[in-house]
């Protein structure tokens, strides 16, 4: 693979990027709503109620305590209040997490088949690079907004969570070492199967509203895959998060195998005329 | 070694057709040999082939049957090296409109593997050459047709290829940029040796720059030639014209009387229109009589059978049906 011709399309993407009204609000727009609406929304109604309304006999199942007690610091001496604000942190966070999903099928959308509709992607096609230099430029300039909006929206939601949540639970919820995770190793990992998807399905398709519509189906599987697991990583949290790291990698060169093997020259013209 | 050598080229799309799979052959046993610096002309008229062909001699497309080499180099083989010596000016030379003029440019520069230090001087080049430089930093998207399409030209040579195809080059360029463009082509053909493939509907642009010219019609090569032995093939279509200063019926009756076939009259112009069999024989011999005679003639001219002619003629006579279409069983 020749970098400079790879670098020199992800470069040319990033341009086209900003200068794109549409994709840069939503690179920009999508962010902002996750770090700062989702935790206003969702943490102001509770923190307005009165701790004590909260008392009573009720607990939550074991299954939650367990899950808690070993991932925040004294779980059991908090209230019920505390603990209802942390668990409804957790949940939140969990659908930040959906931003390196919902980014790529905007960039990649845009990046491949944009190119097919305006007819760009001859002069690329006529050009030495190769189809896997192609392909990895595409994954690489769709990946870059994503994960720049991931991390925003992340660190957004972080600080925002934690000054709401802080005078109720006393202590600094976020960052810890299970969302640093997150954010740093499977974030990016779920950007790049995502956009590797995005990509699979922009090959196959002619204009970008079917990309989208295909991409959005695709989209939802992705979604249960985070949940499941982020609850998984809470009950085992070391062996299976290298469990799911080395899954995720295994699953990455896969679907790049795939991507670079349905991405054909020939066909990329013809769907083109 | 030649520039473009063609074997049997052939080229089959899958189509559906009715709901069911069938398939088109685009190029149909093409054969060609186009010399080092010549500027060869492939006329057509749309969806008999010549875009498919530019591209199979790209290096985009692969083959169905045959082969084709670009200056030694087999277009399947050694498909990335042909694409790097060949310049290729599409039939939509889309640009990127929000990039700039210089951006476009870098960035082809760049997949070509333009050496870094060359990129800002070549570009300059193209664009002092195709009257640009105001542009050059101003967004593909906010320049007019003409000016996209000589960017677009400039965009095929940034790597300073040997062997160029150019579709349509100078489609939808005002007579002068037309102008610029092809005495570019003539410029760089005669003084730099390259070799230059036009596909083009554009028959007095044909007939100006190609050194031969080869018309394809339902993916068949159907003639080929010097835009002369092309004119050549309906000399004995030559049409001679007389004028004269003063109309007069004695000059109508004096050709119907020796039989000539008159094709056209007309008495505003003074003109008659005459086929003649012999023309080196005959002409002189009825310029004597005519002068013997003493009618006020002062124009005498041969209208020899343009290239668009002939081209329409070989085009219109192929009406056979598509008959490459099979379906499969």
């Amino acid at each position: 693979m020749k970098w400079r011709r790879i670098w020199a399309l992800v470069k040319k993407d990033l341009i086209e990027f900003t200068k794109s009204k549409y994709v840069l609000s939503a690179i920009i727009g999508i962010p902002l709503i996750f770090a700062v609406l989702i935790p206003l929304s969702g943490l102001l109604p509770i923190t307005s109620i009165n701790p004590a309304d909260f008392e009573g006999d009720d607990t939550f199942p074991d299954f939650i305590n367990n899950l808690f007690a070993s991932t925040v610091d004294d779980w059991e001496s908090l209230n019920m209040h505390a603990q209802t604000l942390i668990m409804i942190s957790y949940l939140m966070f969990v659908m930040v997490l959906m931003l390196p999903i919902i980014i790529p099928a905007i960039t990649a959308s845009e990046t491949i088949v944009g190119e097919k509709e305006r007819k760009t992607m001859e002069a690329i096609l006529a050009s030495p690079i190769t189809e896997t230099e192609i392909v990895f430029a595409k994954i690489t300039s769709s990946l870059i907004p994503s994960i720049f909006a991931t991390f925003v929206a992340a660190g957004g939601y972080m600080i925002i969570t934690d000054i709401l949540i802080f005078p109720f639970i006393g202590q600094v919820l976020f960052p810890d070492f299970l969302s640093i995770i997150f954010i740093l190793v499977f974030g990016p990992m779920i950007s790049i199967v995502s956009v590797e998807l995005m990509i699979m399905i922009s090959t196959k398709v002619k204009s970008v509203r079917d990309s989208y519509q295909i991409g959005s189906l695709v989209v939802l599987p992705l979604i249960f895959l985070i949940v499941a697991g982020m609850i998984s990583f809470f009950f085992n949290s070391i062996a299976t998060l290298i469990g799911g790291i080395a899954g995720m990698v295994i699953i990455i060169v896969i679907l790049f195998k795939l991507a670079t093997n349905i991405f054909n020259r020939e066909k990329a013209i013809i769907k083109m005329t | 070694m030649l520039a473009v050598e063609t074997r049997n080229l052939t080229k089959d799309y899958d189509i559906k057709k009715d709901g069911k799979r069938a398939h088109l052959r685009a190029v149909d046993g093409l054969d060609l040999a186009i010399e080092k610096s010549e500027i060869y002309c492939l006329l057509g008229p749309n969806g008999s082939g010549k875009t498919t062909t530019t591209r199979l001699l790209a290096g985009i497309l692969r083959p169905s049957v045959g082969g084709a080499r670009i200056l030694g180099l087999d277009v399947v083989e050694d498909a990335s090296q042909v694409r790097s010596i060949v310049g290729l000016l599409t039939e939509t030379p889309a640009l990127y409109e929000r990039l700039t003029v210089r951006q476009n440019l870098t960035f082809i520069a760049n997949l070509y593997d333009v050496p870094k230090e060359e990129i800002k001087t070549r570009i300059e080049e193209l664009i002092n050459l195709f009257d640009l430089p105001e542009k050059i930093d101003l967004p593909a998207g906010s320049l007019s047709k003409g000016m996209r399409q000589k960017v677009a030209i400039a965009r095929s040579m940034i790597h300073d290829p040997p062997v160029i195809f150019l579709d349509e080059p100078t489609a939808s360029l005002a007579p002068e940029s037309a102008k610029v463009v092809r005495d570019q082509i003539l410029k760089l053909s005669k003084l730099e040796k390259r070799t230059f493939f036009l596909c083009t509907h554009n028959l007095f642009e044909a007939e100006r720059l190609s050194t031969r010219v080869g018309i394809i019609n339902h993916g068949k090569l159907i003639s080929e030639g010097t835009p002369t032995q092309l004119r050549d093939l309906k000399k004995d279509e030559t049409t001679t014209v007389f004028r004269f200063a003063v109309w007069d019926d004695v000059i109508k009756n004096f050709f119907q009387e020796r039989n000539y076939d008159v094709l056209d009259i007309n008495p505003e112009r003074k003109s008659i229109s005459i086929f003649i069999r012999e023309i080196e024989k005959e002409t002189p011999t009825i310029i004597d009589e005519l002068i013997k005679q003493n009618f006020p003639m002062f124009e005498v001219r041969h209208e020899y059978p343009t290239l668009e002619r002939v081209y329409l003629e070989l085009v219109m006579s192929e009406n056979l049906p598509r008959n490459q279409e099979e379906e499969e069983s």
